[in-house]
């Protein structure tokens, strides 16, 4: 796998170990954890879970703290969803009991690949009691067929 | 040495409640458990010791615990793990507790966990449901206003535990509140220790944990995310399956 390189000619090393883990994943083996934390970021990533059926996808992710007016749900591309959201407060290592470990956190960032042809441009979201719910329908799904 | 020692550090009490809170859907049992160690201020008086288990501990205040403890006080035993068991240990380990629980003469085993509700987001009320090792065990929740669970399947430790007290004629019972699969549900938790106060008469203040329920849901992710892998594993996804009835 060729290593992508931004325009400033930086190596986009988070691409390329994305990359390495889609095609680990896909031979069921896994790559190396990595935290669901970036320091360098201040994000934490939440809890996510893709149900297809047979008309759509519902990702669904789990927003704590969450303060709803910052929240972004926007196609990456046609089978990716990056989403984000400002917390209402901060949250430190330390209030999770971890001193080893220094910093705090505010946001939540989360890319979420769809594992079936959707139509993102017919994405619709519920947000409820901290939980993000995003509904794509499916191409070619029963929907789409009926309209 | 066998497979799977219980270390004991403490008074065991006998004639107590046996309670089991390990990691499964919605961390449901876990965070009950936790939830009752702080509020009964129970403390750690056996840990499961082993060598066929993966080298893992956990650190609280810079010292080694074991991750599957058992705490208690002059009434109560309740087993935990703050990690999820493998599908490969679910048996020896249960099994073991069990055993350790009968041979201390525990007047009934209860565990605490979830059972997944696909509408969870939508659904008001939560219901709690049970399963029992025996038929007197099931009445007795049900005439305490726990609704059986009447047929299904059952996946992970409060199977084994089910299945092993029911062979040795213990009464336990398995209360299962309506959860999150794949996310820390503290209000199911929440409603699990309510059928546990009607059902032993052990109650704590729920309104702690339901307060902190946020802050449980950030904190409890990534033990979560390990519980849904060990999940799949043991398929747990069979408990949404239909049954075919064999009499």
């Amino acid at each position: 796998m060729a290593i992508k390189r931004r325009r400033s000619d930086a190596v986009d090393f988070d691409g390329y170990f994305e990359g390495l883990r889609r095609e680990f994943e896909g031979w069921g083996v896994g790559l190396m954890e990595r935290p669901s934390w970036n320091l360098k970021a201040s994000t934490i990533e939440p809890l996510r879970d893709v149900v297809v059926t047979p008309t759509e996808v519902v990702v669904t992710v789990d927003l704590p703290f969450t303060k709803e007016n910052t929240l972004k749900v926007k196609p990456v591309d046609e089978d990716t969803l990056e989403i984000s959201a400002r917390m209402r407060r901060k949250v430190s290592f330390k209030e999770m009991g971890i001193t080893h470990y220094l910093g705090e956190f505010q946001s939540f960032h989360l890319r979420s690949r769809v594992p079936v042809p959707v139509r993102m441009d017919k994405m619709k979201i519920r947000f409820k009691k901290g939980m993000l719910e995003v509904h794509l329908p499916r191409k070619g799904g029963r929907l789409e067929k009926r309209t | 040495m066998s497979e799977i020692n219980i270390v004991e550090r403490g008074q065991i009490p006998s004639d107590a409640v046996m309670l089991f809170g390990f990691p499964d859907v919605g961390l449901v049992g876990v965070i009950a458990a936790s939830h009752l160690i702080e509020e009964l201020d129970l403390a750690e008086v056996a840990y499961v010791e082993s060598r066929v288990l993966p080298p893992l501990i956990v650190l609280h205040e810079g010292l080694p615990h074991s991750a599957i403890r058992i705490f208690g006080n002059h009434d109560i035993l309740l087993a935990v793990s703050e990690t999820p068991l493998a599908a490969d240990f679910v048996y020896p380990i249960v099994d073991a507790l069990v055993d350790w629980g009968r041979e201390k003469k525990v007047r009934t085993m209860i565990s605490l966990s979830g059972i997944p509700a696909q509408d969870r987001q939508d659904l008001k009320e939560l219901k709690v449901f049970a399963a029992a090792s025996t038929a007197e065990m099931l009445e007795m929740v049900q005439a305490k206003g726990v609704e059986a669970l009447m047929e299904g399947y059952m996946v992970g430790p409060q199977a084994v535990m089910l299945m092993r007290a029911a062979k040795m004629s213990l009464p336990a019972a398995a209360l299962l509140a309506q959860c999150f699969l794949n996310y820390p549900d503290p209000e199911a938790a929440a409603e699990v220790l309510k059928s546990l106060a009607k059902v032993t008469g052990i109650r704590v203040d729920i309104a702690k944990l339901l307060e902190k329920g946020e802050e449980i849901r950030l904190k409890a992710r990534d033990v979560m995310k390990r519980t849904q892998e060990e999940m799949s594993r043991m398929k747990k996804g069979q408990e949404y399956d239909i049954p075919v009835y064999v009499s």
